[in-house]
């Protein structure tokens, strides 16, 4: 592994600053089986609750230009499934453990970093997912009020000593007093952006293509959005940002990371391209060598014009 | 194991105005496929498209699919000639269980392409296999063989009516300790899944779900199936990794 690649969270040492996005790696298993995952900073596991989900019924995806909406809603095994049978696995990867929590009450995400925190030795930091927009209660409504946020954030806070990572939803109007509401809850990082709120409509049927009727848009039409509120925040934080919205290619994670990333989290290009996270990592050694720079020094070099 | 391959059209025929079958050459697919696996093809829109295996030819390193086209994604696929390439992800997903040395295959729409991947198989192996394919009508034959029951809604063409009714032609000895495989829409399958039940037949059905990645990591194509644990109502399993095959008796339809 190159040494122009490695990256820091605030205390949180990544190889790389490539880290595979919550909900498009499933726990690890099947893509460990089409490349090796250790070339990577991270893996973000699929989102996470108390009991166990079916998630949404029906159709679950539908494509648009440039992206796909899904409404998978969920779905998981459970904590103490995951723990079980899935934390383990995740540590013989050799790349950064992220555990995505997700609730539907302010209860629930206390339950459950209580259940998380004694397995703090196999966890490199706890995503709380404040932002997904699959699900009826909880989550993105919670992530859509900055009140809401710093409490909830506050509240975990004394619960563990684990590196907390706020994802936030860009559903809202101002991200940035979103983003400043989990710095003041005591966050040590936030990661944008979840998915966008959007609709597909079939119409031969009149229906839309969703049998959620809404889903999360994500994919490259998403990643100006992304850029833009990475950018914003990163002039209003002291905390890092986690980039993540689009990403399909080294110059997007390029990009991402001179408007204020620290890291970066690829989605729904592994969905299209399951190897392309290690084509992205070669091409950015490729170019940190060419530029005789190391990948970090990138961080919110960005220069507005005036 | 399955990886990206960029892989080179070898021929193309059409079947009808709206189904073309393309002959791909990727050693690494065709020397590991088996009946009921599918591949994900890249085209221009922004995901994959799957497709079942319809046969392969490990000699030539080559396998066929079958193509309906549907929407643009199928258009385009479709319309591809020899000498041009794509990239496709495959062989994904469980193939059929073949241990049985019976089989009746049941074939309908675009599930006639994994049926004629069973027949070449299990006739291969000397084993015995009855095939029922059901179309609407005459026009929409395809994959068809003399030796298969041919059933059509129209009734323009062999028997008149559904593939059970061509299933209610079978006799006694055709049918005891078979194994009834079927691939089609979802009514012809859930259809065939209860004439199964009341022979007392095993039965494994091919389900088709809108997918995304094909390899079991977005869970955006789950299907119903019985759940395992006491308690639990049912369990969505990803019709990709879990399946595409499932046995008949486990599913929600
Ligand atoms: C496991 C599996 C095996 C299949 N095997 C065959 C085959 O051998 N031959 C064949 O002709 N077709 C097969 N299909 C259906 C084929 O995938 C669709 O017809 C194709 O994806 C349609 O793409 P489109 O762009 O032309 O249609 P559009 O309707 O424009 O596609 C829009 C979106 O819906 C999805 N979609 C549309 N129809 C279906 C469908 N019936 N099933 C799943 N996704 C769909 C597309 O993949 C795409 O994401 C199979 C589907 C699955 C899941
Ligand atoms: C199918 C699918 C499932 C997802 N599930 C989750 C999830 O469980 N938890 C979460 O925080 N984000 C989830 N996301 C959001 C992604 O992690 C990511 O934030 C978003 O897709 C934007 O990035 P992208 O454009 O690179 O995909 C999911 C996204 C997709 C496409
Ligand atoms: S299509 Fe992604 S899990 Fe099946």
């Amino acid at each position: 592994m190159s040494e122009r690649l490695f990256v820091n969270v605030g205390d949180t040492f990544l190889k790389s600053p490539i880290i595979l996005a919550s909900g498009t790696c499933n726990m690890g298993r099947e893509l460990s089986e089409i490349y090796d995952l250790s070339i990577l900073g991270g893996l973000s596991s699929k989102g996470l609750t108390i009991k166990p989900r079916a998630g949404n019924e029906g159709v679950r995806v539908a494509e648009c230009k440039a992206g796909m909406l899904n409404s998978v809603g969920l779905q998981n095994p459970g904590v103490e499934h995951f723990i079980k049978y899935d934390l383990d696995f995740m540590n013989t990867l050799d790349t950064g453990v992220i555990v995505n929590v997700a609730g539907h009450s302010t209860e629930d995400y206390i339950d459950m970093v209580k259940a998380l925190d004694p397995h703090k030795d196999k966890i490199d930091a706890l995503e709380i997912n404040l932002s997904c927009p699959n699900v009826k209660e909880g989550c993105m409504s919670i992530g859509s009020d900055k009140e809401q946020i710093k409490k909830i954030v506050g509240q975990l806070r004394k619960l563990t000593d684990l590196p907390l990572w706020i994802k936030l939803t860009p559903n809202v109007t101002d991200i940035s007093s979103m983003a400043l509401a989990a710095q003041d809850g005591g966050a040590d990082a936030v990661v944008l952006i979840n998915t966008m709120l959007g609709m597909a409509v079939d119409i031969k049927t009149r229906r839309p293509v969703l049998h959620n009727n809404t889903g999360g848009y994500s994919g490259p039409a998403i990643k100006p959005v992304a850029i833009r509120m990475v950018s914003e925040c990163y002039r209003v934080l002291d905390i890092p940002i986690i980039g993540c919205g689009g990403i399909s290619e080294a110059s997007d994670v390029l990009e991402f990371m001179i408007a204020g990333a620290s890291a970066v989290e690829i989605g729904t290009a592994s969905l299209v391209v399951p190897d392309c996270p290690q084509f992205i990592t070669e091409e950015l050694e490729a170019w940190c060598e060419e530029n005789d720079t190391d990948i970090r020094t990138l961080t919110g070099t960005l220069q507005l014009w005036q | 194991m399955n990886k990206d391959f960029f892989c080179e059209v070898t021929s193309k025929c059409m079947l009808n105005e709206e189904t073309a079958l393309i002959e791909i050459l990727c050693p690494e697919i065709a020397s590991c496929a088996v009946p009921g696996q599918f591949v994900n093809i890249t085209c221009s829109n922004f995901l994959r498209r799957p497709f079942g295996i319809a046969s392969v030819n490990k000699e030539a390193g080559t396998f066929k699919v079958g193509i309906k086209i549907v929407g643009e994604g199928s258009e385009e696929l479709a319309s591809m000639d020899e000498g041009e390439g794509t990239w496709i992800l495959g062989p994904l997903g469980n193939g059929f269980d073949l241990s049985n040395n019976k089989y009746i295959l049941v074939g309908g729409g675009s599930g006639v392409f994994p049926i004629n991947f069973l027949y070449e198989k299990l006739s291969s192996e000397g084993k015995s296999v009855k095939v029922v394919q059901g179309f609407r009508d005459a026009s929409q034959i395809i994959m068809n063989n003399d030796d298969y029951i041919l059933t059509t809604d129209a009734g323009d063409a062999g028997i008149k009516g559904n593939c059970c009714d061509g299933l209610n032609t079978l006799t006694d000895e055709d049918i005891n300790g078979s194994t009834i495989l079927c691939v089609g829409p979802m009514p012809m399958m859930r259809a065939v899944s209860s004439w199964a039940e009341q022979k007392g037949l095993d039965c494994f059905v091919s389900l088709e779900q809108r997918m995304a990645c094909g390899i079991g990591i977005c869970l955006v194509c789950v299907c119903k199936i019985k759940a395992q644990e006491q308690g639990i109502e049912f369990d969505h399993k990803r019709c990709c990794k879990d399946g595409p095959v499932f046995d008949a008796k486990e599913v929600i339809w």
